[in-house]
């Protein structure tokens, strides 16, 4: 079975600029953020994948074939901008029976699936309103809604929790999270938010000036580092100054202890050093990499 | 009354599991999504306005004309008068403008909110590409300008017939008209449907859009008809009893010989000319007058030329957009 998403070489060129150079990774099932700054080539990479535009070279699959070519493959496929997309005047019902619609679905199954995926994603009360009166939040579960309306096999999301504030991005990000999780619908998020890609993601590809930076596991990404991570409550200084006597150099930084290139046998020598200190030991675990130190080239 | 055991259950998110029609059931949404639009259907009390009011203006005419068969009484002994008999020919040279009017109104309505809502990407990840897009946006446009043409004539016709003494003799007299009425109904239509699509396209603001469209059709066929204007013409008097089409002119116009291809630049004319043709009238303005002068398929090449640069001015703007 091919993978759900395939970029082969992909290359696109605007007049002399070129967003991907050349570019090669698949996408399988779960969640995997596109991750990278702006300009890097997620916005293009995910058009070639919709069948919007068409590659300069190489080519984007989905599901093995090519969806600029062959139009009928689209419907298996949802997409979420990142923009506004909502038509002002239409009631988010009338609005998801029309795109269920037009990704195959006759009328009946349509109506039926419109107000379900409504009440999937919170909106069941609110259907039959316009949707101009609809709040920042409620407009991106509509686009959401809409995306997996058809019940697509994957559902490509652009900055889903843009401009949404503290309590509607961790909402955006839990919904998301049950599409996946409990939906099955697998998610491609595109996204200059490292935290969001942390929190949700199971595969990361990170571009960077139109070229692939990085691709793997989240988990393998972020992986354990040697740095150990010591947090007390009280008798920092103690604690260090008895750490040092037992050949431990550990940096403090207020409640905190960080030892750089941990070894095994030094877990011990923390353990001993704490009871002997009186220190109250609130942490003890390595450091781990965030996506943000991938980024920077911060410590492996 | 509420049922003694009945309990609902959320049985969770459901996969879908029936059937996908393709892009033929994305075609016919489309389609019906924008008849709905142009109908109001669906939307608030303001928005069936419009619509119903222009269905309103497309049908008075031919009330009108209804109105004064009636009082005429003998047709036939009004026609060898030389009276003004209205029939469904003329009632096409009055409707024209009440579907300009529509074009300018509910054509920047069909197209406008698509791009400034954004909603063009989302329907173009379906299965839908541009063309598709296009071609269903136009005909669901024309399929209600055909409407709008139709209702009047269907009112015309019966209109005709029951004012007749013998109202079947009148069908079987007259039954030639209804291919006729029926082939112009679609040329005007079409041009309509594509002509104001066009200018919607480039113009996002529908008021702007529409005073583009109801300006040029005024302004452009005011200028023709000035440009064309004959100050001797043999049968310029008489053109509107006599037949141009069939008679040799000798018209002295204001800009030679070029007259009758300036003609061609009318707007009204456009339609009017293969009106004109079809039911075999004479021309109804200076333009038309002019462009009669013309072998007799002329007009009906420049209908061509006039439908086929705003479609393709159409499609070039939609395949430009940078989704």
């Amino acid at each position: 079975m091919p993978p759900l998403l395939e970029a082969r070489s992909l290359t696109k060129h605007y007049g002399r600029t070129v967003a991907l150079d050349g570019v090669s990774f698949e996408v399988g099932e779960g969640v995997t953020g596109l991750l990278g700054p702006n300009g890097a080539g997620k916005s293009t990479a995910m058009k070639l994948f919709l069948g919007l535009i068409q590659p300069t070279a190489g080519a984007a699959l989905i599901l093995g074939e090519a969806p600029y070519d062959s139009p009928e493959g689209r419907n298996r496929i949802g997409y979420m901008p990142e923009n506004d997309c909502l038509p002002r005047d239409m009631t988010a019902t009338e609005f998801l029976m029309l795109m269920a619609q037009l990704s195959g679905l006759p009328p009946s199954q349509a109506r039926t699936r419109a107000a379900d995926t409504l009440r999937h994603v919170g909106l069941d009360e609110e259907r039959y309103r316009p949707m101009h009166e609809y709040s920042t939040g409620m407009k991106q579960r509509v686009k959401l809604a809409q995306a997996i309306v058809h019940d697509p096999v994957l559902v490509l999301l652009d900055e889903p929790t843009a401009g949404l504030d503290p309590d509607g991005r961790q909402e955006m990000l839990r919904l998301i999270d049950r599409t996946a999780r409990n939906f099955g619908i697998s998610v491609m998020l595109s996204t200059h938010l490292m935290g969001d890609v942390e929190r949700i993601a199971d595969s990361v590809i990170v571009l960077e000036s139109g070229v692939l930076a990085q691709e793997g596991a989240v988990a393998s990404l972020t992986q354990e580092t040697e740095t150990l991570i010591i947090e007390v409550a009280e008798g920092v200084d103690a604690f260090a100054a008895i750490l040092a006597e037992r050949g431990v150099e550990a940096n403090s930084d207020g409640n905190l202890l960080v030892i750089e290139h941990a070894k095994e046998e030094d877990y011990d020598t923390v353990r001993d050093a704490a009871v002997d200190a009186g220190a109250r030991l609130r942490r003890l675990a390595p450091a781990r990499r965030t996506l943000t130190d991938i980024f920077r080239g911060g410590p492996a | 009354m509420r049922q003694p055991g009945a309990e609902v259950f959320d049985l969770g998110y459901q996969r879908y599991t029936g059937p996908r029609e393709g892009r033929n059931r994305a075609r016919w949404a489309l389609f019906w999504n924008g008849v709905r639009t142009l109908l109001g259907i669906g939307r608030g009390g303001k928005s069936k306005i419009l619509p119903v009011l222009l269905f309103i203006s497309a049908i008075t005419p031919a009330v009108v004309f209804v109105v004064i068969l009636a009082f005429i009484g003998d047709l036939a002994a009004a026609v060898e008068e030389g009276s003004f008999v209205p029939g469904p020919a003329d009632y096409y040279g009055v409707v024209a403008l009440v579907l300009i009017l529509f074009g300018a109104i509910m054509a920047p309505e069909l197209l406008g909110p698509d791009r400034r809502d954004n909603v063009l990407p989302l329907y173009l990840v379906r299965p839908l590409t541009t063309l598709d897009y296009l071609v269903v946006r136009l005909l669901a446009f024309a399929v209600i300008a055909l409407a709008l043409v139709y209702s009047g004539q269907a009112v015309l016709f019966a209109g005709q017939a029951f004012t007749s003494d013998e109202p079947l003799q009148y069908l079987r007299d007259n039954w030639a008209d209804i291919p006729r009425i029926l082939l112009v109904g679609v040329v005007i239509a079409l041009f309509i449907s594509v002509a104001t699509l066009a200018v919607s396209a480039y113009v996002v603001r529908r008021a702007v859009a529409a005073a583009v469209i109801i300006g040029a059709y005024i302004v452009m066929g005011g200028v023709v008809d000035g440009l064309t204007f004959a100050e001797n013409c043999t049968n310029f008097e008489a053109n509107f009893g006599e037949s141009p089409w069939l008679e040799e002119q000798e018209c002295d116009y204001l800009i030679g010989d070029f007259a009758p291809y300036v003609g061609l630049l009318q707007p009204a004319g456009v339609t009017d000319n293969i009106n004109a043709l079809v039911f075999d009238l004479d021309p109804q303005s200076p333009g038309s007058l002019a462009v009669s002068e013309l072998p007799d398929l002329t007009p009906v090449a420049a209908y061509l030329v006039w439908v086929l640069v705003p479609a393709a001015a159409l499609w070039n703007r939609y395949r430009r957009i940078r989704l």
